[in-house]
Order: C-alpha cells, then sequence, then structure tokens
C-alpha cells in the first residue's frame, strides 16, 4: 500500500458522502500511513494508533457528507480527524501516567527539522514563522503539536515551571499569528 | 473556567496545539458546539497550525487495521459482533461503562414497570451522564434529561437512532426540554445519539452538527 500522492482527496471525500466505497479504499491507500504516523506519534502505542486511525477512517466514512471542500483543505481535515481522536485516546488513557521518554527530539540532529513543512505553501509560511521565534520556544511549540503533549507533560519534559511553559506557548502562537496574518 | 484566563482565542489555539489536559480539551469542544464563533477560531487556528502535521513520518498501518473499517462501515447485512464498541468512532467511555450501571439501577428502580431496553447517553467529552431513553415493549422510546442541558437559543438537541450494522441514523426529532416519546420500535444494539443542529432539527435529514452525547440501548436484565 503505497502513500500516494493526496490530490484529489476533496473529490474523493465527496465521492464517500454518497456511499463510494472504491474512492473510501482510495483514499485509505493513499492517506492511512500519514494518519497512522501521527496518530503513532502522539499515542507512542501501536495499540492506540491502531484504534485512532481506525476511527479516523469510520469517522471520516460517516461524516464524508459534512466536510466543505469551500471552507477547508480537505488533506487537513483527514488529518486532524486521526489527530483528535489521538489526542482524545491519549487523554482518556491519562497520558499524564505514560512513563515513555522515547524518541525526545531525535528531530534535533537533523539539520531542519522542520524541512518538511516546505512540501506545502501553507507549510513554508508556517516554516517562515517558526524560524522567527527563538529556538527554545519554537522546540515546544513543535514538540507540542506532534507529540501531543500536554502543558504539564512539556514541564515535565524540559524540567521547566508550567506556568512558563504556558506563557512561552501562548506568546509563541499570537507570535506566529501575527506573522501569517495575511 | 479553567485554562482561558487569556480569553476564548487562547482556549482555541492551545486546543488545536493539543496541550490542553482532558478537561480543558473538554470545555473547549462544549464551546466548539454551543458558540460557533469560538468554532470558527479553533478552524483558523487548524489552517494556521496542521501543516505541523507533516513532521511526523508517515507509517502504514496494520493490515488488521483495515478489516476492522470494514467491518464498522459494514452494509446492513453484513453481521456485526455482539458488544463490538470499538465499532464506533464515539469515545468508547461513552458506550456501556460500568459507572453508568450504578445511575442506571437507581433510576431504574424507581420505576414501578422496570423497562426492558434502555440507554443512558453520556456527553461525547466524558462527564456524566445527561440523558436517559428507555424503549418500552410497545416501542415507545422515552427521552430524558437527567439535569437541565444548556444549548443556545438559536439551536436544537435532536435524537438519532442507528441501528446496528447501519452507517447512517434515522433522525428520531427534535428534543424539547422536557424530554421526549417517540413511537418507534428500537432493537436493543441501537445506538442512540444526539446531536447540536440548528433551531427545528438538521435540515438534511443527517446530523449536521457535532454529536454531543451517545449511549446505545441494552436489555436491562
Amino acid at each position: 500500500m503505497t502513500q500516494a500522492e493526496p490530490a484529489g482527496a476533496a473529490a474523493l471525500i465527496a465521492r464517500c458522502a454518497e456511499g463510494d466505497r472504491a474512492a473510501f479504499r482510495q483514499l485509505y491507500a493513499a492517506w492511512s500511513g500519514r494518519l497512522h504516523g501521527i496518530a503513532l506519534r502522539i499515542t507512542r502505542d501501536p495499540g492506540l494508533a491502531a484504534d485512532a486511525t481506525h476511527d479516523a477512517f469510520v469517522q471520516l466514512w460517516q461524516n464524508a457528507g459534512k466536510f466543505d471542500a469551500a471552507r477547508g483543505d480537505a488533506g487537513a481535515w483527514l488529518v486532524s480527524l486521526a489527530r483528535y481522536r489521538a489526542l482524545d485516546l491519549v487523554r482518556r488513557r491519562g497520558r499524564e501516567v505514560l512513563g515513555h521518554e522515547a524518541s525526545v527530539e531525535q528531530a534535533d540532529s537533523a539539520a531542519d527539522p522542520l524541512r518538511a513543512l516546505l512540501d506545502s505553501a501553507e507549510g513554508g509560511a508556517l516554516h517562515r514563522c517558526l524560524q522567527q521565534l527563538a529556538p527554545d520556544r519554537r522546540q515546544l511549540v513543535v514538540m507540542a503539536f506532534v507529540e501531543g503533549l500536554s502543558h504539564s507533560q512539556l514541564a515535565a519534559r524540559l524540567a521547566m515551571p508550567i506556568g512558563t511553559v504556558k506563557s512561552w506557548i501562548r506568546r509563541s502562537l499570537l507570535g506566529l499569528k501575527e506573522c501569517l496574518a495575511p | 473556567m479553567s485554562g482561558t484566563d487569556e480569553g476564548p482565542e487562547m482556549l482555541a489555539a492551545e486546543y488545536v496545539l493539543g496541550v490542553l489536559d482532558a478537561a480543558e480539551a473538554a470545555e473547549a469542544e462544549r464551546r466548539m458546539a454551543a458558540d460557533p464563533a469560538f468554532a470558527a477560531e479553533v478552524a483558523a487556528w487548524e489552517r494556521r497550525l496542521m501543516p505541523l502535521a507533516s513532521l511526523a513520518a508517515p507509517l502504514s498501518p496494520p493490515d488488521a487495521v483495515w478489516a476492522r473499517i470494514e467491518a464498522s462501515i459494514g452494509a446492513p447485512a453484513e453481521r456485526a459482533p455482539a458488544n463490538d464498541n470499538r465499532r464506533w468512532f464515539w469515545p468508547a467511555a461513552t458506550l456501556a461503562s460500568l459507572a453508568v450501571a450504578a445511575s442506571l439501577a437507581a433510576f431504574i428502580l424507581l420505576r414501578p414497570v422496570p423497562p426492558p431496553v434502555v440507554a443512558v447517553l453520556l456527553p461525547a467529552a466524558g462527564g456524566a451522564p445527561v440523558l436517559v431513553a428507555v424503549a418500552e415493549p410497545s416501542g415507545r422510546v422515552k427521552v430524558r434529561a437527567t439535569s437541565g442541558i444548556p444549548v443556545a437559543s438559536d439551536r436544537d438537541l435532536e435524537l438519532w437512532a442507528l441501528r446496528a450494522g447501519a452507517t447512517r441514523p434515522e433522525p428520531l426529532g427534535v428534543i424539547p426540554p422536557a424530554g421526549r416519546e417517540t413511537q418507534t420500535g428500537l432493537p436493543a444494539g441501537t445506538m442512540l445519539l444526539v446531536s447540536l443542529e440548528p433551531k427545528g432539527g438538521s435540515p438534511t435529514g443527517q446530523p449536521t452538527g457535532p454529536v454531543l452525547y451517545a449511549g446505545k440501548l441494552a436489555t436491562y436484565n
């Protein structure tokens, strides 16, 4: 099952809304790897990641009619299904007790850990704006999003007071918003 | 209100970033359902931040995942395993939790004649039961709120039945504050859902808003 390129996702979603199983299968072939990868990074548990991927695709099938291509990017919608489901599963399980200290920033060793952002126009703008943040704040925001870590988990992971984590994140988010404003 | 001392926009941003704890995230989801301006704020932050998802390396899921998905969306003719709650995308905790049994038992004992098929509808975001549904042998389904449910004045809660094996729910009508009775034969195993809809109910015949509460009808022995 190759990870085909995501073009045409909006049209495939529209066909799913009409009950077209072939379109659903195509979406799965094209997107399951990305969604599963996102879920695995957040849950750090193959079973939970599989649950999140399963749930996201069932939700896709059942809610395809709700997706409005005029209002949002199809890929972002698909990604958000898996991401929110994964976040929900780890919250329910009580992610504060997960002791995994896995993969703390393997990204640090790469020359530009954010270069995957450059593959899309929106990602390119976000990449530029992230570069304007101080490196430690940038790392905090990226780690929070990609690993799905809560304020308190980030504080524990980085040995920082939770108040500092919260205020760094808030200021970074406001900076990103300003930088991304049209 | 937890986590919102910097205003609703920060709550929206932190929700999308994923840093909220369970209670704060549930609060954000409640606001998304009730407040279109807040929902729009969340959507704007999704547009800003969602490209970050491309930083997670793709990994194909095990083949069993596709098999499970196919089983979950199976046509009505396909037989689904009984009590397989994982078929549903609603949080597993909303379905048949043991904690519910206590409140359910209390509810049943107060009734002169125990009804055979009941469902307790829990918030999708987690929390205490808010609605109890009883399917009587006559086919009549009664739905009652266990406490007041705040709904914006331009919205209504609508009840849906998703029969075992079905992929699309059937509308059972808007739920007035005093509860609802509806004449329809619903077997055990049917999932009852409550979604937030425009005033007067969904214009499309399918849920258009978020599913706020869900529970499965089960025979109560």
